[in-house]
């Protein structure tokens, strides 16, 4: 029984968000023979979603980055729009009421720069005009990076065009911040964000900082109507009508090379596929350690590559129904930072322990998209994004006794902070950690945030790196741990970044080509001269 | 804008870069493949399990317990309420059924771990007379588990739970009483059973022998039909069920699909909140009793294309059975898991022709809905189909 074709143009190894979309950037470039295996039964990765008793539930969506407005699409929206993805987004009501409780700071911040620095100006008051300032500083970067990344230029003509983004590479986000010498309450303010980049303040760059705070506070960010699997759905209807082949439950086990260039696959239930290129959403830790086939192919520099980068955070999440609607239960904010102390570093420190864990982000889907549940039910997670470090050495027997023991710290944390009871209207629970993620998905370790955005482990360093981090021809990465790093707005740029390092080797191929072939006509024309000269 | 100096700021980039090609030079050599958290997933959702019998007895006069190890030793740690699914290949089908564990938790953490299963045969039916004629002590049995969300979760259930069981619906209850009974799960459970005769009660010996040593699980026979009977009598009702219910009660239940309307029904009179009553997966019963079913075309038979990558089978399949039964009788492998709509393993898409979808544990997303995607275990062919589903 033969279930694929011999060959295909290119193998994408993951449905989710980065291999969808890289699928899509290949197809509107013309390649259409693409097969696409999928480990799980579902398309999007984690941007899914499950159902229990009758009640579906987000799997991890808390808001999508990058989508814009009708009026003002962001980058990612305008790929869609572009690519025919018609998704029903909401825009989430506010960007998060943060609570400090040591110093008791409470404020709720909304999304547009100058409305959030009237609300800070507000309890602080002088302040806003500066905060404006440093907002626009954080879209200034975000501009150039999304321009730079797309468009290299030299450094003069950088310097010219893009000094703030030049000037801000080399510095952590701490180090920008302290030049405007807010007071600490400020500061506080404007870092919960932090953890979805996953690196302490001081040692988080202030690129991927600026990144951040500009493209969540500039318009807002979204959730689809149908939970991120409608994105995820829309996504994979739109590349197998566009020729796609997709197949699910389908892992990939080997990445078949020979002399440093990749000439297909073999899925775990043994089916050898070939092809010139494969775009994988397996870790570059697992390829280079497992699935390469021969391992002697790999060089050791990629060994030390990934050897040398530290992953990112992963996620602690408790997502709950609950029998009431947001009203009856008193909750009031669709995103809620909170924690004793916004000092990173020593969030960090707690991050790298079993719990309980102080600093926590919650999200009621319902203040976003009331019909996320039944009447008379409300859509909670409340999530933590520790390090997979203490996860490392918890055993078998232990899981189900930890996994409770977090949630019901997080349950008890998030009540005390808001005075809301959670735990008599639980309906539905299911604790997520990244053992959950290993098994769905079968991300290295866990990981969903790829490797830690760090000063040594720069994206504009990443950008510059692209050809030395290149190993095997014809392989591409496509997901968090790609250059753009972690977050499903960034999956779809690393898909089509992969697209994009296909294109580019074709082309070159091509052009090969044309030059060989070109050779071999003159030689024939030399050769048929030499018969007409006889 | 100046941070430090102009020169230190505009040489950011080449900094970074560099910082970045001196971690990388400074990385170990040695390749390091171990994930233990992907070995911990794996020996949670071992992929496929080999099972070899080692007892079959018998629990009442029409059911028996067969007790089954892993071959590697390893049983997965599992909650009382899950289930077993076994892979059979029974003449030219090719199919999976689920059966909720028996056994208790702790008996798979010891030493010798082992699971049990209780199956029921008061008629002839496929695959319990498969294990009532074939599978013999010594048989191999491919399966996998744990699966299933009904199980008793202290983070939102009540200690007090009143399990309503029926028939062989008793069997994930038995478990609980098992793991109460030796002091692993810190629970009150009443189990009200509901049998026709007292003949009928599965595993009743082992019930009442815990019941009797263990004051924390009460057990409550409840005949249908056997005048000889000294205890409660008739059909499972809100008398009964009241009696033996006290204060913040977590109601939890497992038995046939009639049996479950009645009970919801009870259920919804005694005004309990939603999250206060839990159910296991219930199989789809005969199409007549499937709310909705356009009966007019149960005598219906169609074809079905079904498309597994480029490869095409072609099958008949009738319109009183699920889509997933037409395929495995054909002998195609497809991974159903609950059998009762819920769980979404048989995931499929529709390309071509309709379907009815059964509203009873109907768990499609909503996005599958709107786009065509259905469970195979619980949809019906109504018209010629091409569907796809998974490789296996």
């Amino acid at each position: 029984m033969k279930f694929y074709k011999e060959h295909y143009d290119v193998i994408i190894m993951g449905a989710g968000l980065a291999g969808l979309s890289a699928a899509l950037q290949l197809q509107a470039r013309g390649i259409t023979d693409i097969l696409i295996l999928e480990k799980h039964n579902l398309p999007g990765g984690l941007a899914t979603s499950y159902v229990r008793n009758g009640i579906e539930i987000e799997a991890t969506l808390h808001e999508m980055m990058s989508i814009g407005s009708k009026q003002d699409r962001l980058k990612v929206g305008t790929f869609f729009d572009e690519m025919g993805i018609d998704i029903d987004w909401l825009k989430v009501p506010e960007a998060y009421r943060f609570i400090e409780k040591t110093k008791k700071i409470d404020i709720t911040l909304h999304s547009g720069f100058r409305t959030m620095s009237d609300e800070i100006d507000a309890q602080y008051p002088g302040w806003g005009d500066k905060v404006y300032d440093f907002m626009n500083l954080c879209n200034r970067v975000y501009n150039s990076m999304n321009i730079l990344s797309v468009t290299p230029m030299s450094k003069p003509e950088m310097l010219r065009k893009h000094p703030d983004f030049v000037k801000t590479v080399g510095y952590s986000a701490k180090q920008v911040m302290d030049t405007f010498k807010f007071p600490q309450d400020i500061v506080d303010i404007l870092t919960p964000y932090w953890i979805y980049v996953g690196n302490p303040m001081s040692s988080l760059p202030f690129t991927i900082y600026a990144f951040l705070m500009a493209d969540y506070f500039r318009g807002g960010s979204y959730v689809c109507r149908n939970f991120s699997h409608e994105m995820s759905m829309k996504l994979q209807a739109k590349v197998e009508e566009n020729g796609a082949q997709i197949e699910f439950r389908q892992e990939v086990e080997k990445i078949l090379v020979r002399n440093r260039k990749v000439y297909g696959v073999r899925t775990k239930r043994g089916d050898e596929i070939f092809s010139d290129y494969v775009i994988s959403a397996a870790y570059p830790n697992k390829v280079y350690t497992q699935m390469i086939e021969p391992l002697s192919e790999v060089p050791v520099e990629a060994i030390k590559m990934v050897n040398a980068r530290k992953l990112s955070v992963c996620p602690v999440s408790v997502m709950m129904v609950l029998d009431g609607t947001p009203e009856e239960l008193g909750i009031r904010d669709y995103n809620v930072f909170s924690g004793d102390t916004m000092d990173t570093d020593k969030i960090w420190e707690n991050y790298h322990t079993l719990g309980p864990y102080g600093y926590l982000t919650s999200i009621c889907l319902n203040l976003a998209n009331p019909g996320c549940t039944p009447e008379g039910y409300t859509q909670f997670s409340i999530t933590a994004l520790p390090l997979v470090d203490p996860f490392l050495n918890v055993k078998e027997t232990e899981y189900h006794a930890l996994k409770r023991r977090l949630a019901s710290e997080m349950i008890a944390n998030y009540e005390e902070t808001t005075g809301v009871n959670l735990h008599d209207h639980i309906v539905e629970i299911e604790v997520e950690t990244p053992v959950t993620v290993a098994h769905y998905v079968g991300a290295w370790k866990g990981s969903i945030y790829g490797y830690s955005h760090s000063l040594d482990d720069h994206a504009v360093a990443r950008l510059q790196m692209k050809e030395e981090d290149h190993f095997i021809e014809g392989l591409e990465f496509a997901g968090a741990h790609s250059i753009s790093g972690n977050g499903m707005g960034p999956a779809v740029t690393n898909g089509r970044a992969a697209a994009k390092g296909v294109l580019d080797s074709r082309k070159e191929q091509k052009e090969d080509y044309r030059l060989v072939s070109g050779y071999m006509k003159l030689a024939d024309m030399l050769n048929r001269r030499k018969g007409a000269d006889k | 804008m100046k941070i430090e100096s102009f020169l230190k700021d505009v040489g950011g980039a080449s900094r970074v870069t560099s910082a970045r090609r001196e971690k990388f030079r400074k990385g170990s050599p040695l390749p390091e493949p171990e994930d233990p958290i992907r070995a911990l997933s794996d020996a949670l959702h071992p992929d496929k399990m080999r099972f070899i019998v080692t007892d079959v007895r018998d629990v009442s006069p029409t059911s028996k317990t067969w007790r089954l190890r892993s071959t590697d030793g390893h049983i997965p740690i599992f909650q009382s309420g899950q289930y077993v699914c076994f892979h059979l290949q029974i003449g030219d089908s090719v199919l999976n059924r689920p059966y909720s564990i028996s056994s208790a938790p702790f008996e798979s953490k010891c030493d010798n771990p082992f699971i049990e299963v209780t199956i029921r045969r008061n008629r002839p039916y496929f695959v319990p007379d498969y294990f009532f004629d074939h599978v013999k002590v010594g048989e191999v049995l491919w399966g996998s588990m744990p699966f299933g969300t009904f199980y008793y979760e202290p983070l939102r259930d009540s200690k007090n739970v009143v399990a309503i069981a029926g028939g062989s619906g008793i069997t994930p209850f038995l478990s609980m009483a098992r793991e109460i009974a030796a002091g692993w799960l810190d629970v009150n459970l009443t189990i009200i059973y509901g049998s026709v005769h007292s003949s009928d009660i599965v595993c009743g010996r082992e019930l009442d022998e815990i019941d009797r040593k263990c004051d924390k699980v009460r057990v409550v026979h409840v005949m249908s039909d056997d005048p000889d009977w000294q205890g409660e009598k008739g059909f499972v009702n809100r008398e009964i069920i009241e009696k033996y219910s006290g204060e913040d009660t977590t109601y939890m239940f497992c038995g046939p699909y009639a049996m479950y309307t009645f009970v919801e029904k009870i259920m919804k009179e005694m005004g309990v909140p939603a999250g206060r009553f839990r159910k296991d997966a219930i199989a789809q019963p005969d199409v007549s009793l499937i709310p909705g079913y356009p009966s007019d075309k149960k005598e219906e038979v169609y074809t079905i294309k079904v498309m597994r990558g480029i490869h095409e089978d072609i099958i008949q399949a009738a319109a009183s059975e699920p889509v997933a039964v037409a395929v495995e009788r054909a002998g195609i492998a497809l991974d159903t898991h609950c059998r009762g709509g819920e769980c979404g393993m048989c995931r499929s898409q529709l390309l071509e022709g309709e379907i009815f979808v059964s509203p009873i544990g109907d768990g499609r997303r909503r996005m599958d809905k709107e786009l065509g995607w259905f469970h195979a275990c619980s949809a019906y062919p109504m018209s010629d189909l091409v569907i796809k589903i998974p490789i296996l």
